[in-house]
This record gives structure tokens, C-alpha cells and sequence, in this order.
């Protein structure tokens, strides 16, 4: 446990040596979710209702996609990619620890460190904007989203780390992440909630992991899917982890016998 | 002259042929700058199947102004993609050598790698602006304001990328400048006229979004009075004085510190 302890201290470490740097880029997810705000506002006007949503509602999705995002979406998996085509992998097969738990344990410390400046932020957006939003009030609810927030956390963790293991057999570990930026962009609901979609676009969205990065987590909280698609929800959402899960580690145990350290 | 359109054209060949030596690569981001396009598109049109009107703007001028976005956003992407590579030139030191040589190094740091991908992405959107722009009933003026002012927004477009890199020299450890320019940028997807007060104002005058993505969209449909004209192009121009002195004022202060 203490390991791990010294991988979150140092991951903080890591990311407070370039503090300007990190200012930088919560100024960024400030900016984008100022940028959706306000485009929603504007795209509301005098309108009381558009699509089904008030505009307490939108905007309560809206905020709230900058605390899911983080917490879902913030990981250091990205750069896996360039760690096997660097050849510095190796420095991580020799350590006395899964290299999954290794960039488990970074997680945590990025999440946390991202998340304590997301709540900072949004509690100085909700004092300057008074925005008027939808506060959950049925414990049910709320226990529900943080389990879906939670399968989120998996869910993308092996998604990103899958996309990272491309490294084994292509240098140009780029260009599938740049894809899956901007699919998950759209997919995952961070612009708009999914449901103002086209139904047979909605019925592909939906079907896709992306839905429960960020939508399906917030359609909860929001209280807006009944107990039962809930649970069906969590249940395809588990489903998605689990051959995630299964698919990473098959392509990690693959890629270990193709890996030659190139570039070390 | 003659020296720097030859050593751009050199410049640019090479730039093509090191994007192109990964193929696939290559490809894949293509079709990431598609779907991106594409993406927003749908969303702009699952919009107007509730609404005719997006303050006071129809369908076709809504797209009109989201390609003239993209439109602006992919010259600048092309011609200015050197500027992405820049600060890890300055933390190496690797900046000395561009010093050094007999040309001006804002030249080479600007618009010393223009990018295939974004050449390609602009041929469709260049039809579809002729294409969309021909539904509006423009007039010959209309078409020669819009130019103008399109002019403009690349000299506003060059002033934001040599203020990124001069942030850069300055304080070597911002990475996410260009991608804040990005951020800001992407308000000009809609006409800035949608936003409220006090956004609206800040965004066309204090940062020039507005004036660099929707004044040309504007001037097309005869939005925009001949003053408001001459104060944009006022305002391109000053932005891009300032960003030149703010360059020379950062190279005074380069320290070469790494090298």
C-alpha cells in the first residue's frame, strides 16, 4: 500500500513541478465548460423549454460534465503510447508491480488532484454566474450516480489504456487517440446531452460504451431514467468494463511478445 | 521576397513529406478532422429541428457562418502548424539554430511546417461555403466585404499565433496557450452575436473572435455597416502591430537557457 502511496505523491509531485503548466490547463477545462455554457444560454435566449429540458436543466447538465469529465476522463494513460515506442516501458516491467495497478495508482492521484480543482472552480462559477440549476435531493439518486461516475472510472481507464497498447504494434499511436477524442467528445454526451439526438443517432449513442463516460452518469443524477433503466444501464455499463477489461489485458499479454524495447 | 516565398515552398515540401511518411497516421487524422466537422454540423442541425430561427438567424446562415469557422480556423491550422512545435524548441534550446540562420526566425517558427491534412480538409469546405454561400442571395460587394474582411481575420489569426509564441520565450512552461487560442476560437462557431452581454462585447472587441469569425459571415449578408467595417479592419491591424512588438519584446527577453 505504501508503494502505491508513493506513486499518488509522486504523480502530484510531477504535475505541481510545472505549476504554471497545470494553471494553464484548468484555465482550459474552465474555458471549455465556460464555452458550453454560455453557446447553451445562447442557444436558449428567451426560450423557456428546448428539446424537453428547461434551462435549469441544461445548464445543470452542462456544469456538471466538468466534475464528471474530470473525474472520468482525467487519466495519465495517454502516455503509454510513447512509453512502448520509447522503449521506457521496460523500466516499468522490471518494478515489483503490475504495471495495470502502477497506472491505477497514478490515476487516483491525477483524478484527485483535477477533481479538488474542479469543485474550487465550480464553486467560483456558481458564486459569479448564480446559474440556476437542479440540486438532487433522493439519496437513491445520488448513490446511483456516484456508482455510474464509478463505472465511468473503469470504463475509460481500459478503453484509454487499449488505445495506449496500439504502441505494440504501430508507432502512429496518435492518430487512433485523435479519433477517439473527438467520437468521445460527441458520444459521450460532453456538449449535449445525448437524447436531443435523432432517435436512430440517439439508438447508436446509447449503444456505444462513450454514453457512460459522461450522459449516463448525469441522466442519473438528474433523475431523469426510471430505477429500472438505471439498472439496466449499470448492467450493459458492466458488461462494457468487463470486456474492456478482458480485451487490455489480452492485448497487453500479447504485446509484451512483440515488444523489443525499440529505442532504448 | 523571392527568398522567403522559395524557402517557404521548401519549407512546406518538407513539412508535407514528414507528415506523410506515416500513412496511416495521416489518414486517421483525417477522418478525426472529418468526424469533428460532421459532429458539429449534426448538432447545429438537431438544433433548428425545434427552431426556424437561432437568434434571428436561419438554417443556412447559421452554416454559413459554422463554415466560414472552419474555413478560417483550417488556413490558419495549415499555414501556422510550426507553432504547435515551438515551445518544445525553445525548452531544448533548439531555438539557437533558427538565430542563427540568415532569415527572420519569426518566419521559420511561424510558418516553417504547413500541414497536408488541413490543405485537404479545405477543399470541401470551400465548396460547401460557394455552395451554401450561393443560397444566400449574395451581392458582388457583399462577396468583396467578405474577402476583406476575411483578409482580416488571418492578420487577427497571425497576430493570436505570434503571441503564442512569444508566451512561449517568455515563460517557457505554458504548453496549452495554442490550445486556449483553440478554446476562444471555437465561440465563432455560432455568431457571437448569441451571446449575452457582457461575453458579446469582450469576445468581438477586448479578444477579436468575433471580428475574425463572424464579421466576414456578417458583411455577406449585409449585416454590418461601413463603419463597423473600418473599425474591424482598425482592429486587425492594431492586434497584429501588437503581437509584432510583443515578438520583438520577447526576443529581447530569450535566454537560451537549455541550449
Amino acid at each position: 500500500m505504501n508503494a502505491y502511496l508513493q506513486i499518488i505523491k509522486g504523480t502530484w509531485a510531477e504535475h505541481l513541478m510545472y505549476r504554471l503548466n497545470f494553471l494553464m490547463w484548468r484555465v482550459r477545462m474552465v474555458m471549455q465548460l465556460l464555452i458550453t455554457y454560455f453557446l447553451w444560454l445562447a442557444i436558449f435566449g428567451t426560450r423557456d423549454q428546448f428539446f424537453g429540458y428547461t434551462q435549469s436543466m441544461i445548464l445543470t447538465y452542462v456544469l456538471l460534465t466538468g466534475v464528471v469529465r474530470t473525474v472520468v476522463l482525467g487519466t495519465t494513460t495517454i502516455e503509454i503510447g510513447d512509453l512502448i515506442n520509447q522503449g521506457n516501458l521496460s523500466n516499468y516491467l522490471v518494478k515489483p508491480m503490475h504495471f495495470f495497478a502502477y497506472y491505477w495508482a497514478r490515476d487516483v492521484a491525477d483524478k484527485a488532484l483535477n477533481l479538488l480543482f474542479a469543485i474550487g472552480e465550480l464553486t467560483i462559477l456558481f458564486l459569479i454566474l448564480r446559474p440556476p440549476i437542479f440540486i438532487q435531493t433522493n439519496p437513491l439518486y445520488i448513490g446511483l450516480s456516484v456508482l455510474a461516475v464509478g463505472m465511468g472510472v473503469f470504463l475509460y481507464y481500459y478503453f484509454s489504456m487499449i488505445l495506449g497498447f496500439f504502441g505494440f504494434w504501430t508507432p502512429d499511436v496518435w492518430g487512433p487517440r485523435f479519433i477517439s477524442f473527438v467520437v468521445m467528445e460527441f458520444f459521450a454526451g460532453s456538449l449535449f446531452p445525448l437524447d436531443i439526438l435523432p432517435k436512430p443517432l440517439f439508438a447508436i449513442a446509447v449503444g456505444l460504451p462513450f454514453s457512460y463516460f459522461i450522459y449516463f452518469p448525469i441522466k442519473v443524477y438528474m433523475g431523469q431514467l426510471s430505477i429500472a433503466f438505471v439498472l439496466q444501464g449499470l448492467t450493459i455499463g458492466l458488461v462494457w468494463v468487463g470486456g474492456l477489461a478482458y480485451l487490455a489485458l489480452a492485448l497487453w499479454n500479447r504485446g509484451l511478445k512483440v515488444y523489443t524495447a525499440e529505442g532504448k | 521576397m523571392r527568398k522567403y516565398v522559395h524557402l517557404w515552398i521548401k519549407l512546406t515540401m518538407n513539412s508535407f513529406m514528414t507528415a506523410l511518411t506515416s500513412r496511416f497516421g495521416a489518414v486517421l487524422f483525417l477522418i478525426g478532422k472529418m468526424l469533428r466537422f460532421v459532429f458539429f454540423l449534426i448538432f447545429l442541425l438537431t438544433l433548428f429541428t425545434q427552431t426556424r430561427f437561432l437568434a434571428s438567424y436561419s438554417q443556412t446562415q447559421m452554416l454559413f457562418f459554422f463554415l466560414t469557422f472552419n474555413f478560417v480556423d483550417t488556413v490558419t491550422q495549415l499555414l501556422f502548424r510550426e507553432v504547435y512545435r515551438f515551445r518544445p524548441m525553445v525548452v531544448s534550446g533548439d531555438f539557437d539554430l533558427v538565430l542563427v540562420k540568415p532569415i527572420s526566425p519569426l518566419f521559420r517558427v511561424l510558418v516553417g511546417g504547413a500541414d497536408p491534412l488541413d490543405l485537404l480538409m479545405l477543399i470541401p469546405y470551400v465548396v460547401a461555403l460557394v455552395y451554401v454561400g450561393n443560397h444566400l442571395g449574395t451581392t458582388a460587394p457583399g462577396v468583396a466585404l467578405y474577402l476583406l474582411l476575411l483578409i482580416n481575420s488571418f492578420a487577427i489569426a497571425t497576430g493570436f499565433h505570434i503571441f503564442v509564441l512569444s508566451l512561449a520565450i517568455l515563460t517557457t512552461e505554458i504548453d496549452h496557450t495554442i490550445m486556449i487560442y483553440r478554446d476562444l476560437t471555437s465561440m465563432g462557431r455560432v455568431p457571437v452575436d448569441m451571446y449575452r452581454e457582457p461575453l458579446r462585447s469582450i469576445i468581438t472587441f477586448a479578444i477579436p473572435v468575433g471580428v475574425m469569425m463572424t464579421f466576414p459571415a456578417k458583411a455577406i449578408l449585409g449585416l454590418l455597416s461601413p463603419w463597423v467595417v473600418v473599425a474591424s479592419c482598425g482592429i486587425g491591424i492594431t492586434f497584429f502591430w501588437l503581437a509584432l512588438r510583443m515578438w520583438r519584446f520577447s526576443l529581447s527577453r530569450y535566454a537560451s537557457a537549455s541550449s
